[in-house]
């Protein structure tokens, strides 16, 4: 009955509407929320509805993983392995980004006490 | 040592000027060339820069040395001589700037300058120098080179357009009305000495650019939109603009209360027969732009130089504070005498050889009206040079320190007597000035030389006179009167009795705040045209100006919020936007 | 130990010495390999440039096979790479010599501004998308930790919203590169560039944006640069240097190299750039006309230089590429000397606020005069380099019979005129009394009086260096050979 959802054309339009809700729900809360964590995650949100979005529609229907092991030599119906390589990357580098952005947050807490966008005031034009 | 090593920097325009030999070159990249060359009216300036460079580097080296003022006017004289040597507009581009930025320095080296003032003054001429760059890149654009040369195959709007930018860039620096508003103030507020460079040379170079101007458009001025009268229609634009601006400074220069601004307008009012002259654009016209180019020269370093003097030794500048200094300072005096009676256009001085000459260019363009304009202009001009040696030399000092003053230091003096020297001399031969100064200059710009018959005689199509028996007149009236004057003086002083009016009131006493010139100008403003004129200026305008910029700044500044969120939102919307836009549009 | 001369040291150079930095920090060397590093790599690159001149350089290191690290080297990256390493090398000097903050000379800061270095290499000499997203975050990241590395509010501050405004840029880059590669099959540069053209219209625009807004908040374009000032505000002025010279620099390079070599007719873009830099030019320089804090208006002028660069590079004709190329090498080094110059003079009257500085000529002479020298070249007055190469910027807009660009430039030069001229005055203000910090030592001013030496060097004799410029341009513009360099070197 759900077959149709096998298609490569639906799957992958699924894939690209829901990683642009996420993108949006992160577009969203970077624009809205106001508490720096929250603005944080938002943006990690962002970057990981990217990555879905780059992997999802880099593999079709029936792939496997492009994990080679247990005597698999070749990637015959594996999907593109560039992809999963980059956005392994992307990860990292994100994570590293975000790790240094809660630190840079928790800091700057400890010191003023607030963690509110808005409330950083210190440098603006006078 | 550092003085002498300045006094000697100072010479170097003379030494340009003597010992130039062939043109140089440089290099500067790709397809940009700087090529110096000395013409002959480069060298006509050049002569002008070589003599007051070290006359004004004299004053300057009293009290203890600055040697930043003193690289700075290294850093000027270099610029100009390479504004006016220069053979390519790069060149002359190079040297304009350097002259304004380093000129705009030595300003600052004046404890008095405010903010106004140094934004004005560097404001305008950076004004008038990116017109010139403006000018000079349509010019490359239009004939594919930089040389200062003839611009042979444009059309006429070509022509306009480069007359227009070139003309007002040139405009700016002379000072001209509506662009005159940073004059009077920066001349004022620079250091003393260091004004009568500015008015005397660097305004020149302005008039330099003006000359140029017809060298470059082969028809001169008179191919751009016809002939009216017997003179060129554009000059006849010029020559109102020049005619205006004298008229108006001239009644400023009479209201002033200061005698380094009334100096400022008055060179306003100098510049303005200068350009009408050059709006002439004939011969004679030229002619008479060029000797008053060198006249005012003189005569205003002679004046600036003596006022420095004075104010060196008075710590004042408004003639309501001074008064009585001629037994003082008598050979200030005698500066200021000179320099008046030039700069008033009086025979027997060199300034009536140049005024003469514009006048005889103007009826002979038969622009009858201009030339009404202009004996309005300066005779008028009396009234500010009686008040300038009126006002500080005779009458009753009024503040201790004019009446404790002595006579300026000898580095002020050997300036006066010199340029002095030098305006009797060319009052006596006139015609010497013409012959060695001016027919080589209008030889080199293709025009009929004014010729002359002796050193002594000025002769124009329409009459000449003789400087030396002219002077010998003046001098022997001079002396007969002086003489009189104090043969008669011991009665004179009997004239006063207890009947008259004076001694109805109080007597005034030496400590009495007395000054017979307070006020003088006041009345003028009753006059229905010149009141209006006195009441306004162009500073409304510019003061306008400034606030919208200032509004836009604030306006713009409310991008940069300060807030990230405000950043992502507006890069978002442009972005959807910039999308909507051209994928909607396919 | 023969080491084979290949572009990959510009990147792993940096990288091996931040990576041992315990060793050094051990052996009490950082600062001497601070400034040895980029050092060594400007000598590197100017002994690669022979090589280059003939044709580019074009490096492979393959990982697995369709992954690789692809690095080329032609005229116009060698250019970055030699400015990237001379002002580092400079601001290093300045750190040590200038006995700085603490801070500023710790192990952290060693390794943020090594990975810095490396960052914008990669940046300008990677030829495959994927890599430019990764030296883009080394880039980024490096330079958000530099930005907070005093760790008071206003720095931290700036760190925060560095971080946040560039992570946000590096997703819409991150998106540009998802899609095309989801479009091509292929991140190296030469093979996308090869089948960009095939890359349906609709398509080929998103992807444009989106590389355009991530590029233009990084590079500091108009609509999406309204992060700077706070960000050079609250950074210490050395290391707004290190941003304002090298690191927008590097973006900027990016921008136009991906504009040069993916489209086969940079023509339909032409106007969008121009248009986009002439905004940031007037935008910025009308801005700046009422700051109050110097590192905010240096931090507006460096817009403003930025938005001038733009319109340049965006014209894309020979001369104005050249000219351009010319102005951003200019506006690092003028740049470097404005921003040294006000954290000398943020320590020694610990305040950058223009009612402070008053009267600064008569206690700080040389740095007073120095800044001077600053303004005139920012300017583009004679004799000094910016003249040269605004002229030569203009000039190409003349041949080009273009009109408008040279009175919006001229326009904006008055405008940038009108604020810097009211700085100089504020510091030759006659003034009794000032408050002052520590006082500073004569070798302090070593690395600025050297700026200042080379500005004027580059404007009196700028024909010593014109051929670099030219070859850059050319470089630029010859997108057949380098594509075909490109292709070529594909496994």
């Amino acid at each position: 009955m759900l077959e149709f959802l096998d298609s490569p054309r639906v799957l992958h339009g699924i894939y690209v509407l829901g990683s642009l809700t996420l993108f949006v729900i992160g577009l969203y809360g970077l624009l809205a929320k106001r508490h720096l964590l929250k603005i944080l995650i938002s943006i990690a949100v962002m970057e990981l509805s990217v990555y879905l979005l780059f992997v999802g529609l880099a593999t079709s229907p029936g792939e496997t993983a492009p994990i080679l092991s247990d005597g698999l030599r070749a990637f015959a119906g594996m999907a593109d392995p560039v992809p999963q390589a980059l956005t392994l990357t992307a990860i990292v580098i994100g994570m590293a980004v975000l790790a240094l952005g809660a630190s840079l947050t928790i800091q700057y807490h400890r010191l003023t006490g607030n963690a509110d966008v808005t409330a950083m005031t210190e440098l603006k034009d006078s | 040592m550092i003085k002498l090593l300045f006094f000697t920097v100072s010479l170097t325009p003379a030494a340009t000027l003597l010992g130039w030999g062939e043109g140089l070159a440089w290099p500067l990249f790709e397809g940009v060339r700087l090529t110096l060359d000395l013409t002959p009216l480069s060298a006509f300036f050049l002569l002008l820069l070589a003599m007051a460079a070290p006359l004004v580097a004299l004053p300057m080296l009293r009290g203890t040395a600055d040697s930043p003022a003193f690289v700075l006017f290294g850093l000027l004289l270099l610029g100009m001589q390479l504004l006016l040597l220069a053979g390519d507009f790069i060149s002359l581009f190079i040297g304009w700037e350097i002259m304004t930025w380093s000129s705009y320095l030595l300003l600052l080296r004046s404890a008095r300058t405010d903010l106004e003032t140094a934004q004005s003054y560097i404001l305008f001429n950076l004004l008038s120098a990116f017109l010139l760059l403006a000018a000079i890149l349509v010019f490359y654009r239009f004939t594919g080179h930089f040389e200062i040369r003839t611009a042979a195959g444009l059309t006429d709007w070509q022509e306009i357009l480069l007359a227009l930018l070139f003309g007002l860039a040139f405009l700016t620096k002379v000072g001209t009305l509506p662009l005159h508003l940073w004059v009077p103030r920066s001349y004022d507020q620079a250091p003393d000495a260091f004004s009568a460079f500015l008015s005397a040379l660097v305004s020149k170079m302005g008039v330099y650019g003006l000359v140029l101007l017809p060298t470059l458009f082969p028809d001169a001025l008179a191919g751009l939109l016809g002939r009216l009268l017997d003179g060129p229609a554009a000059g006849y634009l010029l020559a109102w603009i020049g005619v205006v601006t004298s008229i108006v400074a001239t009644f400023k220069a009479i209201s002033q209360e200061d005698m380094k601004r009334l100096l400022a307008y008055s060179s306003i009012a100098q510049l303005g027969y200068i350009t009408t002259a050059i709006g002439v654009g004939s011969s004679l016209a030229l002619g008479g732009a060029l000797y008053q180019a060198l006249v005012h020269t003189l005569v205003k370093l002679l004046l600036f130089i003596s006022i420095a003097g004075i104010v060196l030794r008075t710590g004042q500048r408004r003639f309501n504070d001074l008064g009585r200094l001629m037994e003082r300072m008598p050979i200030s005096f005698f500066g200021v005498l000179i320099g008046i009676i030039g700069l008033a256009g009086m025979p027997p001085l060199p300034g009536f050889a140049a005024k003469y000459l514009i006048f005889v260019s103007l009826l002979d363009a038969r622009w009858l009206l201009l030339l009404a304009a202009m004996v309005l202009a300066s005779t008028a001009a009396f009234v500010y040079c009686y008040k300038l040696i009126y006002a500080p030399f005779l009458g009753h000092a009024n503040s201790a320190s004019a009446k404790t003053a002595t006579e300026a230091p000898w580095q002020y003096l050997v300036p006066q007597l010199v340029l002095m020297g030098l305006l009797v001399g060319l009052g006596l031969f006139p015609g010497l000035g013409v012959r060695l100064l001016i027919d080589p200059v209008l030889i080199a710009l293709q025009m009929d030389p004014l010729g002359s018959p002796s050193w002594g005689e000025l002769v124009t199509p329409y009459g000449g006179y003789d400087g030396v028996v002219l002077m010998v007149v003046f001098g022997t009236a001079f002396v007969l009167v002086t003489g009189l004057f104090f043969l008669l003086r011991g009665r004179m002083r009997r004239a006063g009795s207890p009947y008259d009016l004076s001694y109805a009131g109080e007597v005034p006493t030496a400590e009495t705040p007395l000054h017979y010139g307070a006020g003088m100008g006041r009345e003028l403003r009753r006059i229905p045209l010149v009141g209006w004129i006195l009441r306004h200026s162009t500073q409304g305008f510019y003061a306008a100006l400034v606030r919208q910029t200032r509004t836009a700044a604030e306006l713009l500044s409310g991008f940069y919020s300060g807030n990230p969120q405000a950043w992502v939102l507006l890069a978002v919307l442009v972005f959807a936007l910039a999308l909507q836009a051209s994928i909607g549009g396919i | 130990m023969a080491l084979p001369l290949t572009p990959i040291w510009f990147v792993a150079l940096p990288l091996l010495v931040a990576f041992s930095s315990p060793l050094w920090a051990r052996l009490r060397l950082l600062m001497p390999l601070l400034l040895g590093v980029p050092l060594t790599l400007l000598v590197l690159a100017i002994a690669l440039h022979p090589l280059v001149r003939t044709a580019p350089l074009v490096e492979t290191i393959v990982i697995a096979p369709p992954l690789g690290i692809h690095l080329q080297l032609d005229s116009a990256s060698l250019l970055l790479i030699a400015l990237i390493g001379l002002a580092s090398a400079l601001v290093a000097a300045f750190l040590w010599l200038g006995d700085t903050e603490a801070h500023l000379r710790g192990r952290r800061a060693f390794v943020l501004m090594l990975l810095l270095i490396a960052g914008c290499n990669g940046l300008v000499l990677t030829g495959d998308l994927f890599n430019l997203y990764v030296f883009l975050e080394i880039a980024g990241v490096s330079a958000y930790a530099l930005s907070a590395l005093r760790q008071d509010a206003p720095a931290l501050e700036a760190g925060l919203k560095y971080l946040i405004i560039g992570s946000v840029a590096a997703v819409f880059f991150l998106f540009a590169v998802v899609l095309i590669y989801l479009q091509t099959g292929s991140l190296s540069l030469g093979a996308v560039a090869s089948s960009f053209g095939e890359i349906p219209g609709p398509m080929q625009i998103l992807i444009g944006l989106l590389m355009l807004v991530g590029l233009g908040i990084k590079a500091e374009l108009f609509p999406f640069n309204f992060w700077v000032p706070d960000i050079y505000q609250g950074s210490h002025p050395a290391v707004a240097s290190l941003f304002s010279g090298i690191l927008v620099k590097a973006f900027l390079f990016v921008l136009f190299h991906l504009v040069f070599v993916l489209l086969a007719d940079p023509e339909v873009i032409r106007t969008w750039l121009m248009g986009l830099g002439a905004a940031t030019m007037l935008v910025a320089e009308t801005v700046a006309l009422r700051q109050q804090d110097l590192r905010r208006m240096l931090a507006y002028s460096s817009l403003g230089q930025v938005g001038l660069v733009t319109l340049a590079l965006g014209f894309g004709s020979e001369a104005t590429l050249a000219g351009g190329l010319f102005h951003l090498v200019n506006h690092t080094l003028v740049k470097l000397l404005l921003f040294l110059l006000a954290a000398l003079m943020l320590r020694h009257l610990l305040s950058v606020r223009l009612a402070d500085l008053a009267g600064l000529g008569r206690v700080m002479p040389l740095a007073a005069g120095l800044f001077v020298l600053g303004a005139l070249a920012v300017l583009g007055l004679p004799p000094l380099s910016g003249f040269v190469s605004k002229l030569w910027i203009l000039k190409g807009f003349a041949e080009a019979q273009v009109l408008w660009p040279i009175a919006l430039i001229l326009l904006a030069a008055l405008i940038e005129a009108a604020y810097y001229f009211r700085w100089i005055k504020t510091l030759y203000e006659p003034r009794a009394q000032m408050q002052e910090g520590r006082p500073l030592g004569h070798w302090v001013y070593a690395p600025v009086v050297l700026l200042a030496g080379l500005l004027i060097l580059l404007g009196v004799a700028p024909f010593l260096v014109q051929d670099l410029f030219i070859e850059g341009a050319q470089s630029l513009l010859a997108r057949d050979v380098n594509l075909e360099a490109m292709l070529g070197a594909r496994p």
